[in-house]
């Protein structure tokens, strides 16, 4: 039986502006698949961007991927050749950079 | 009771042929026997209680952010995989980096009868390495580095080994190692709240409201006081180093009451320290016996509890 594990590394709250997910070991896992989940926006055109980022050792990090919008209500997507760390940055803004939120849930769902 | 150690017992003698099982003393019968490197075994985030509707807004302000466990192959800046003690993987509890976080993993079960509960797990407890980006060199209770006593030691809060028990009456059982006070001093003791711990039906209630950060057991720091006298734990002079600690924890559930705490080579008679019963009822807790381990930050600095093992076993 194959392991498996789905972190909530943000529950029901509320990002504004720059943000960074907490770092999270996932050297067990052969799979990782992203799911973000936006109960709420507030601002106009309120855009969230995401990029998956990666470390040596939880405390430096660089990008995986290359950034991606969060439109959806629910958007997934899958990270590989991740080695033994993960997280996600990203920000919340507005049209022109004007103030916004948006209240999510994200979930890591980690398979070994 | 039967000293484990000396039973001459065939299941006793088969208990101690196992290396995965010799390490600990267990009661007659095993619950759980949880080595981390094979998975979480339903250790989980605490999360408090919400409405019929699933609108997590709901839940109290300081039960919403307990935080994942994660399976830790103990990976620091410097060496690399330390690894655990059973295999590659412990069970890190982690807090974020704000003074007063606390991070909360839970085991729930059930009673089937009434009688001594031992808790038993080999651990360890951590703070984050410094980085450019954490600042942990810069925040509150670090100090000038001896090569020895390391400043990341006294960025370590506490650590907390717990239960939630219902047998009609509903009561914790709590050890704390309080590292620092909340002035990041060096305190090293065991302590046990003599109060018992608010409930998201008391803030329903309108009874008690906590700021997100509040100390979810216990929110008053004098409620927490001392027993056994104190106890230097093996930290090892840097935040990586990574040595497992043995604890054992005996409650009975028939009296309702601690009986004793080993850590290491130091045994706590706990049979004098209070456990405080909650004077309302609650329903929906039949036979409730959970455990819960968390630990808590008293810097702007995350702080890790990891747990490479756990047996919990029973007389009944």
């Amino acid at each position: 039986m194959r392991e498996s594990f789905t972190a909530v590394l943000e529950r029901n709250r509320t990002l504004a502006g720059g943000f960074a997910t907490e770092p999270y070991e996932v050297a067990w896992a052969a799979e990782a698949r992203w799911f973000v989940r936006t109960l709420e926006r507030t601002g106009t055109g309120t855009l969230m961007r995401v990029t998956t980022q990666v470390s040596p050792d939880g405390l430096h990090w660089c990008d995986l991927d290359p950034e991606r919008e969060v439109a959806g209500d629910l958007v997934t997507w899958e990270s590989s050749g991740f080695g033994g760390w993960l997280r996600l940055k990203g920000a919340v803004e507005g049209e022109d950079g004007g103030e916004a939120s948006a209240k999510v849930m994200i979930y890591l769902a980690l398979k070994s | 009771m039967t000293d484990p150690a000396s039973d001459p017992s065939l299941v006793a003698q088969l208990r101690r042929a196992d290396p995965a099982l010799s390490r600990f003393n267990p009661l007659d019968r095993i619950l759980v026997h949880d080595e981390f490197n094979t998975g979480t075994h339903g250790w989980i985030e605490l999360l408090g209680n919400y409405d019929g509707h699933g609108n997590l807004d709901t839940v109290d302000d300081h039960m919403r952010d307990f935080r994942p466990p994660q399976l830790s192959s103990c990976n620091f800046f410097d060496v690399g995989t330390h690894g655990a003690m059973s295999g590659t993987y412990a069970l890190k509890v982690a807090t974020r980096p704000v003074a007063g976080h606390t991070g909360v993993a839970i085991r729930r079960l059930t009673m089937a009868g009434r009688g001594r509960v031992q808790f038993e797990a080999y651990l360890t407890f951590k703070t984050e390495a410094a980085s450019e980006e954490n600042q942990a060199a810069s925040k509150a209770g670090a100090g000038e580095w001896d090569a020895n006593l390391h400043p990341s030691e006294q960025q370590f809060g506490a650590f907390t080994i717990a239960t939630d028990i219902c047998d009609g009456v509903r009561y914790h059982c709590v050890a704390r190692y309080l590292n620092t006070d909340l002035e990041n001093r060096l305190r090293r003791e065991w302590v046990y709240p003599t109060v018992p711990e608010p409930t998201p039906r008391e803030h329903f209630e309108g009874k008690v409201k906590l700021p997100p950060t509040a100390d979810f057991t216990a929110p008053e720091p004098d409620d927490w006081k001392p027993f056994g006298g104190p106890q230097e734990l093996c930290y090892n002079e840097v935040p990586t180093k990574v040595n497992w600690h043995y604890v054992r924890w005996v409650i009975d559930t028939s009296t309702r009451s601690n009986i004793e705490l080993q850590v290491n080579d130091t045994v706590y008679d706990m049979r004098d320290v209070p456990v405080p019963p909650y004077e309302e009822e609650y329903g929906s807790l039949g036979n409730l016996l959970n455990f819960y381990v968390s630990v808590r930050t008293h810097t702007d600095v995350r702080n890790f509890l990891y747990l490479d093992s756990v047996l919990i076993s029973v007389d009944w």
